[in-house]
């Protein structure tokens, strides 16, 4: 008697489809397409992927940290590094390509990628020197004005390429007697940090060409507390942390640069028991001060073990304002990369060393998303 | 109408034949009796040696010689701690680490080659920093890639070969 009430249902469900069915008008042809990029938001978020698994295929994938969607991507090619111009308008890319996909004549090249089409707009082909390292700041930078572009080489002999992004030329390039990177400053300058924890300074001609060169006393002990490579931009400059997480800032705003007087992240008690650690080991948002680091609790040899907790901090006070426990096990492992948008609503983004992106209420703490596989290698994260 | 109506029927009537509540209860019995005969076949406890030994020997990350290594361990790629996977080239320019050998308690200089001409091997990645520095002292540096001088720049693992016993 049951099984009659259900067969009479399912037979009512049956015809009642089959009459919208046939009164539904069907679907219109579609068109092929190519998505143009919506204009950038505040919380554009590029996503820096090595692709160390299969490391000839590294990316940039451009993330809205508000639609928590991918945007686009950008090709990478093998072990680049990336940054963005002052205006944010462009993407370059610094990378290699071999000419049978994984082998053959080995092609370094810079790339331009216009930001408001994810369209790669022009080249320029670099000597076959340049840095293949972990990413940083300090690869592949633009002056402040935009007029040139650095690129930084490693044969393992150092110097660096000055170029003309305009023009799309090579003008020349530095010999940089051992010191490494290409950190910007200003119209003109270039700094690169050496073995000793000097930091040697070329200033430049308008023609790219060296015009004087400088070298500073030691800011730091390689031995004794090294400084990660990975800067942050601060106002004036970059701070750099040590791995016992001493803030060393450096204002690049003259001619010299000046270093401020250092503070630390940690207490007494804490120093050398808790550690910043990361392949991106911090992130400033430069209006409101607040400098957000990757922390974890290890010894020496742990420094890119990445962030149990994120610890904020007030750079004005120099003070820790707040701790920020991370669910380690749900974000997939430590936080090996973090970056802040700069708008007054800011985001904080993390990831994992799986990829997986965490975003938060840069303010408050609030987890609002977790993304999973935002890439293979995610080890640097830059904002418009 | 009708017809779907037998149809479905039909098969239920059929999935009823191919079942019922004894040969349940019997694959359940059959589930439990093998269960509880497992712990009494005999297990080959040689195996289990060897595979301790594997987990601290050179294709496991905590081997000692990997203290400062950071790549995707040759041992397995098809080479080994100190050979390069066939059809591959050794770079000739290296960073340098110092290891503590648990098994003698020296202290042994070893030579982190990379492996070039392949892309990357992507097994056993194994990332570890002991006294590794960055950059700007690149003897130290385990970032770079040290393939940058070979005539094929690509990286395929890495190895770590001993130079000799530490100074104190």
């Amino acid at each position: 008697m049951r099984s009659a009430y259900v067969r009479s249902a399912l037979w009512l469900c049956l015809l009642f489809s089959a009459h919208v069915l046939a009164d539904t008008a069907p679907l219109a042809p579609e068109h092929l397409t190519a998505q143009p990029l919506p204009p950038r938001g505040a919380h554009w978020l590029f996503v820096f992927d090595e692709a160390f698994d299969n490391e000839i295929d590294a990316r940039v994938r451009l993330f809205d940290g508000d639609s928590y969607h991918q945007l686009g991507q950008i090709d990478a090619g093998f072990s680049p590094s990336m940054n963005l111009s002052p205006d944010g308008t462009t993407t370059v890319v610094a990378t290699t390509y071999f000419a049978r996909g994984s082998r053959g004549t080995r092609t370094d090249v810079v790339e331009f990628t216009d930001n408001a089409t994810l369209a790669v707009t022009h080249e320029i082909v670099l000597p076959a020197k340049r840095a293949q390292t972990l990413p940083t700041l300090f690869n592949v930078a633009y002056s402040a004005d935009g007029h040139f572009v650095y690129a930084a080489y490693v044969t393992p002999a150092a110097s660096f390429g000055v170029l003309d992004p305009a023009h799309g030329t090579v003008l020349s390039e530095i010999d940089t007697a051992g010191c490494v990177l290409v950190i910007p400053s200003g119209p003109n300058r270039v700094s690169s940090m050496c073995e000793s924890g000097r930091l040697l300074t070329v200033t430049l001609d308008a023609q790219g060409h060296e015009a004087a060169r400088t070298m500073s006393e030691p800011f730091f002990d390689p031995d004794k507390d090294p400084v990660f490579v990975q800067g942050i931009q601060t106002p004036q400059g970059y701070a750099f942390l040590s791995f016992l997480g001493e803030v060393h800032e450096i204002d690049l705003s003259g001619p010299q640069p000046a270093f401020a007087p250092t503070w630390s992240l940690v207490s007494a008690a804490e120093r050398g028991q808790w550690r910043p650690g990361a392949e991106q080991v911090g992130a400033l948002h430069r209006t409101l001060g607040r400098l957000y680091v990757p922390m974890h609790k290890g010894g020496e040899g742990t420094h890119k073990d990445g962030g149990t907790e994120i610890w904020v901090f007030d750079t004005t006070r120099h003070e820790r304002i707040a701790r920020w426990p991370l669910q380690v096990a749900n974000l997939g492992g430590p936080v090996v990369t973090v970056q802040v948008s700069q708008d007054p609503a800011p985001l904080l983004f993390t990831a994992t060393g799986k990829g997986t992106l965490a975003v938060f209420d840069a303010l408050t703490g609030h987890l609002k998303h977790v993304e999973q596989h935002v890439g293979q290698t995610p080890w640097m994260m830059m904002t418009p | 109408m009708r017809s779907l109506d037998r149809l479905f029927e039909n098969s239920t009537r059929a999935l009823a034949r191919r079942s019922s509540r004894r040969s349940l209860l019997a694959g359940l019995g059959q589930l439990l009796t093998g269960a509880a005969l497992l712990p009494l076949l005999p297990v080959d406890r040689g195996s289990r040696a060897r595979a301790d030994e594997h987990k601290s020997g050179p294709e496991s990350c905590d081997y000692w010689k990997y203290c400062a290594i950071d790549g995707f361990l040759c041992s397995c790629c098809g080479g080994t701690s100190t050979s390069c996977p066939p059809g591959t080239q050794p770079s000739p320019i290296t960073w340098i680490g110092t290891c503590h050998n648990p098994a003698d308690r020296r202290d042994y200089i070893v030579s982190y080659n990379d492996c070039c001409g392949k892309t990357s091997c992507g097994s056993c990645e194994c990332n570890r920093n002991e006294r590794e520095k960055p950059m700007y002292r690149p003897s130290r540096n385990n970032d770079l890639n040290w393939c940058m001088a070979n005539a094929d720049s690509n990286y395929h693992c890495s190895v770590s070969v001993i130079l000799g016993v530490a100074e104190k």
